[in-house]
């Protein structure tokens, strides 16, 4: 984006206060992460006492904690399970989102407006309120618990509604239908046109919704502890655990396996980082 | 630019942690001998008598344990695998994670068809389970050995006892016989006025604020509260009187003497609190390093706080152990000379989906805790809980187990708890810290405590 | 793409989708609000239809009435304080200031994390942290922990909650504020006056529909917040900071009054669902087609 020269000092001024002002929330944001890098390198009894310095130490700095956390969540399996799930159930949510919305956007018929209804509706039933039915319906009655597949088949169940919604905005706004029309008329069937020319135009939003889902998906420690219960598909939330006691919670630990499961999905997001704005600034220019 | 300073901090993140992986290196300012990172000490598990009989036939079955007791879960896992090596089954061992209390674990399970084979519950999850879901024990060749500590739910035995912990004001005797330069004779100390007395020494040798209160709603909603009902007469029995007469109305709780005492005692621990400008702001943490350091000389709490006394310092030579939650300044209430110790967690055996085999895999396990050498040792040592069973000739080695172990075995320690209902501690821990943090007086405290009962069907 | 392949369509396009949601979503939620008849505990195998008694006990729960009066108060500060603060931010991000890429990503940062751990890694910070900060400054600000005053608390849930939403909705303003053509954007950089009224004339109706988005987001995790709650100050000090969904959740499974529980979680997704739905209704009526 272009930077305009118009208004001199008086915008210049504004400038600099804006990125002084940036900065500053940004300091304040970064802070807590600050304090877990801190502290997750210091053993306990310095965390307690003085979590907020660094240099001043009684037990010194080490990796202890990270090697602790290492074992004890038995990370690469867990990583591999994480793995597993969130790729899966990402793509299978961001490809029926995208066909259902785009269904929905085409045809208004009934069946679109209720789905449509109810998918914004559901997006506010708390979970706690459907926790109980959902494991007594699939545990109980279907009896499927403890697979991989039924996480990733509710993973996706419970991000569709939210998922709809996005790509439901996204294709009213900015999906013409003259292009589909003129590829109606070169002949292409329905799913031709939506798989060549409907999916390359979502771009944008798709990779906007890849990252907020596999985000909830790699981070969700609620649902998946309803379903998992076997300790070989546990996934990296569930494996720290044994981290948070009864009676007090062993924070180094808790620091150090926080960062080795933010840590990959943070590479992810810088790598992807380009793709989001590119992919956002392509769709602006339509 | 700096984006890519990110990337780097992270690769350089990673790259560090692999390399202490390899090579095992700390690096920092270390100067302490005493170095933190060593293996806690473990005792032996003396694995070479081993008379137990196994039944054979039950090889190669599979069950699962669920686990609400969060600090020995290792423990347990261990305890699993080499019960498997002998008996060749398998016990799986499901921890209760946090954010779910058990009870909302177990239903959720039971709800999802795949319920533990076993839970350790507390006593009150049990009573509340019990007839519905578990297996009948009556008739288990254990419940010999811990007759004193079995629940009954309508005459019959539901749980596997497997624990007895105790409460009461942790002392550390150093700091106290440092500071008054004498002896510290804990038995001496048999009436408020005298602990009152003692704490006032405390104060002048230096010690400011000699006694560290937990702010927790588990704390001051069960541990604290629950005198007020435990020390009627000292039974578990008469703890359910006293709560049948308050439901009932018909013992009013601002006249009634176990209530007032309570509250002087918590006065008193009030004014001497550590963190008495902020009490709600205490952290448990803290308490254990004060404690160990001698910042402070007590800490209300039971034997469970050992391991965060231990990782604060404390060894398992220092001299720690109990005195009584004082009520009133008179020297024959057993209140003042008894702390008290009761069995807590309970194992429930599922009888409702566990196959007849799966039942008899954790019958088998159950009595390989009681009967066996190797699963009293590892009751006693890798557990490091206090057995209820008189034939486990093993005892606890850290102090505050042994000291309610010791007092157990002398009769200084009376079996009560009040089986109250699952929000007891919740919903009047929240009284009791809004008394803690002097925002509401004895009246207020004591009117949503008979608020809370008169809700209660 | 009109009706000739309507139900071939539907089966490719919709069904699929449809499945996914309604046999996760719907069907619980409708067997829970079958059960909300019942006098099941939660445990039994046993269920007898009730009628509207659980809802009886609902109305006499007055703690759930105030928890829902302290959400309400919650939502109102949350909403606004997100949506200002991710708005400027969004606007200042696509401005093209140096670093805005880093910018971007760092401010999504909080929502790397579930927001569990978040709350403990806040607990943390303010009860060990800014104490510690407090003891070795003086400052009055951190003398006592802002966990073990009601009003703290309640700012202490509130500063957690803006930190952790507002830079999900900086991303969607911030796909607004680009998807907006470059004469728009540069007629609104001019300075002084003339600015501001094109931020207002010009800029934010035709960023209605990301307002529409974000405000109907930041509603509906408000109301439902559970997890910062809970790991944050699990309603302390003294129950003063529970909101209604921990509450439900702590009447269904520590009050085991599941019925009671699961009624008030179906009031409160009433109250959500009249709430959000006329925010959508009122701000897409202010939308403009782009």
């Amino acid at each position: 984006m272009k930077q305009t020269t118009i208004g001199g000092t008086k915008r210049k001024v504004a400038n600099a206060l804006a990125m002084a002002g940036l900065i500053i929330i940004f300091i304040a944001y970064m802070f807590p992460f600050l304090m877990v890098l801190i502290n997750s390198l210091k053993q306990k009894r310095d965390i307690i006492k003085s979590p907020f310095s660094w240099l001043f130490t009684i037990k010194g700095l080490s990796f202890d904690n990270f090697v602790k956390a290492f074992t004890q969540m038995d990370f690469l399996n867990a990583f591999k399970n994480s793995l597993i799930v969130t790729v899966s159930a990402t793509v299978l949510v961001t490809l029926l989102a995208a066909m259902l919305a785009y269904y929905i956007v085409r045809h208004n018929n009934t069946i679109s407006k209720i789905t449509f209804a109810l998918m914004v509706a559901s997006m506010i039933i708390p979970f706690q309120a459907i926790m109980i039915p959902l494991v007594s319906i699939y545990g109980g009655t279907l009896n499927v618990l403890n697979h991989r597949i039924t996480l990733i088949f509710m993973h996706t169940g419970f991000s569709m509604a939210m998922s709809v919604f996005m790509f439901h905005g996204f294709i009213k706004g900015n999906v013409p239908m003259a292009l589909e029309e003129a590829a109606y008329i070169d002949g292409c069937t329905h799913s031709q046109t939506f798989f060549k020319i409907v999916l390359p135009l979502l771009k944008p939003i798709i990779s906007t919704m890849v990252i907020l889902n596999s985000l909830a998906f790699w981070n969700d420690f609620l649902l998946p502890s309803l379903v998992l219960t076997d300790k070989k598909l546990l996934t990296l939330p569930l494996s720290t655990y044994s981290f948070y006691g009864t009676y007090s919670a062993d924070y180094g630990t808790i620091m150090a396996g926080l960062l080795l499961c933010v840590i990959p999905i943070l590479i992810l997001y810088i790598v992807l980082q380009k793709q989001i704005i590119g992919g956002v600034v392509a769709g602006a220019v339509k | 630019m700096k984006k890519e300073v990110k990337k780097v901090i992270a690769m350089g993140l990673a790259a560090a942690l692999m390399t202490t992986m390899l090579t095992g290196c700390r690096f920092g300012f270390a100067s302490d001998p005493d170095d933190p990172n060593e293996e806690e000490e473990t005792i032996p598990i003396d694995t070479s008598a081993d008379t137990f009989e196994y039944d054979s036939s039950l090889k190669g079955t599979s069950i699962t344990l669920l686990n609400s007791k969060a600090e020995i879960q290792v423990a347990l896992e261990e305890m699993g695998a080499v019960f498997e090596e002998k008996s060749g089954v398998h016990v799986e061992v499901m921890p209760v994670t946090d954010g779910d209390s058990p009870y909302t674990k177990v239903v959720s399970l039971y709800n999802s068809g795949n319920p533990p084979t076993m839970s350790i519950l507390d006593t009150t999850d049990v009573i509340a389970l019990a007839e519905e879901k578990a297996a009948d024990l009556t008739n288990e060749e254990w419940t010999k050995e811990a007759t004193e500590y079995l629940t009954e739910v309508n005459g019959k035995v539901y749980s596997f006892p497997l624990c007895i912990e105790g409460r009461g004001i942790i002392y550390n005797k150093a700091v106290i016989d440092e500071a008054l330069g004498e002896e510290f004779e804990p038995e001496t100390i048999t009436t408020l006025d005298a602990f009152v007395e003692l704490l006032d020494r405390l104060v002048d040798a230096g010690v400011e604020k000699p006694i560290s209160l937990a702010k927790e709603d588990w704390s001051l909603g069960a541990h604290h509260l629950q005198y007020i009902y435990e020390t009627y007469d000292g039974t578990s029995e008469g703890a359910q009187e006293v709560i049948e007469e308050i439901k009932d109305g018909k013992l009013d709780l601002a006249s009634y003497d176990r209530m007032s005492d309570f509250l002087d005692m918590f006065d008193v621990l009030k004014k001497y609190n550590v963190a008495k400008g902020d009490p709600l702001g205490a952290d448990y943490d803290e308490m254990a390093i004060d404690l160990a350091d001698g910042k402070t000389a007590f800490w209300f709490n039971g034997n469970w706080a050992w391991p965060n006394l231990s990782e604060a310092g404390a060894e398992n030579e220092d001299e720690y152990g109990f005195l009584p939650y004082f009520l009133n300044n008179d020297a024959d209430d057993f209140a003042n000379q008894q702390i008290q110790g009761s069995p807590s967690k309970q194992v429930m055996l599922d009888g409702q989906m566990a196959s007849e085999k799966e039942q008899a895999a954790a019958k088998e396990f159950l009595s390989w805790i009681v009967y066996s050498e190797i699963g009293q040792q590892m009751l006693v040592y890798t557990c490091n809980v206090i057995p209820p069973f008189t034939n486990n000739p093993y005892e606890p080695v850290d102090p505050l187990s042994r000291d309610i172990y010791e007092k157990v075995h002398e009769g200084k320690a009376f079996n009560a708890s009040a089986i109250v209902p699952n929000d007891h501690w919740s919903v009047l821990g929240a009284a009791m810290q809004k008394y803690l943090a002097g925002r509401s007086d004895r009246e207020e405290l004591i009117a949503s405590i008979q608020d809370y009962w008169d809700e209660q069907e | 793409m009109k009706s000739k392949n309507g139900a071939k369509d539907f089966g490719m396009f919709a069904l699929p989708g449809m499945f996914c949601f309604f046999a996760v979503v719907i069907v619980p939620f409708v067997y829970g609000v079958y059960l909300t008849l019942t006098d099941w505990n939660g445990v039994s195998k046993v269920k007898k239809f009730i009628g509207f008694k659980n809802f009886a006990g609902v109305v006499k729960d007055t703690q759930f009435w105030t928890s829902l009066l302290l959400t309400f108060k919650y939502v109102i500060v949350v909403v606004v304080l997100v949506n200002v603060i991710a708005f400027a931010i969004a606007y200042l991000l696509t401005r093209g200031i140096k670093g805005q890429n880093f910018f971007r990503a760092g401010f999504f940062t909080p929502n790397l994390i579930g927001g569990i751990v978040l709350g403990y890694i806040w607990q943390f910070v303010f009860s060990r942290v800014f104490v510690s900060i407090g003891e070795s400054t003086g400052w009055k600000l951190f003398e006592v922990s802002w966990l073990s005053d009601p009003t703290n608390a309640f700012i202490a849930l509130v500063v957690v909650s803006v930190w952790q939403l507002s830079g999900y909705m900086i991303l969607i303003y911030v796909a607004g504020f680009m998807g907006l053509s470059e004469d728009v954007m540069e007629a609104a950089s001019i300075d002084g006056a003339s600015g501001f009224v094109m931020l207002k004339n010009i800029i934010m109706p035709l960023m209605m529909s990301s307002v529409t988005i974000c405000l109907f987001l930041t509603l509906s995790r408000a109301f439902m917040v559970y997890d910062v709650n809970l790991s944050l100050t699990a309603g302390a000090p003294y129950g003063t900071t529970e909101m209604a969904a921990m509450h439900v959740y702590e009447k269904a499974f520590t009050s085991r009054q599941f019925g009671v529980g699961q009624s008030e979680a179906l009031i409160l997704f009433i109250i959500v669902a009249c709430i959000s739905g006329l925010q959508v209704y009122f701000t897409k009526k202010q939308e403009v087609e782009a």
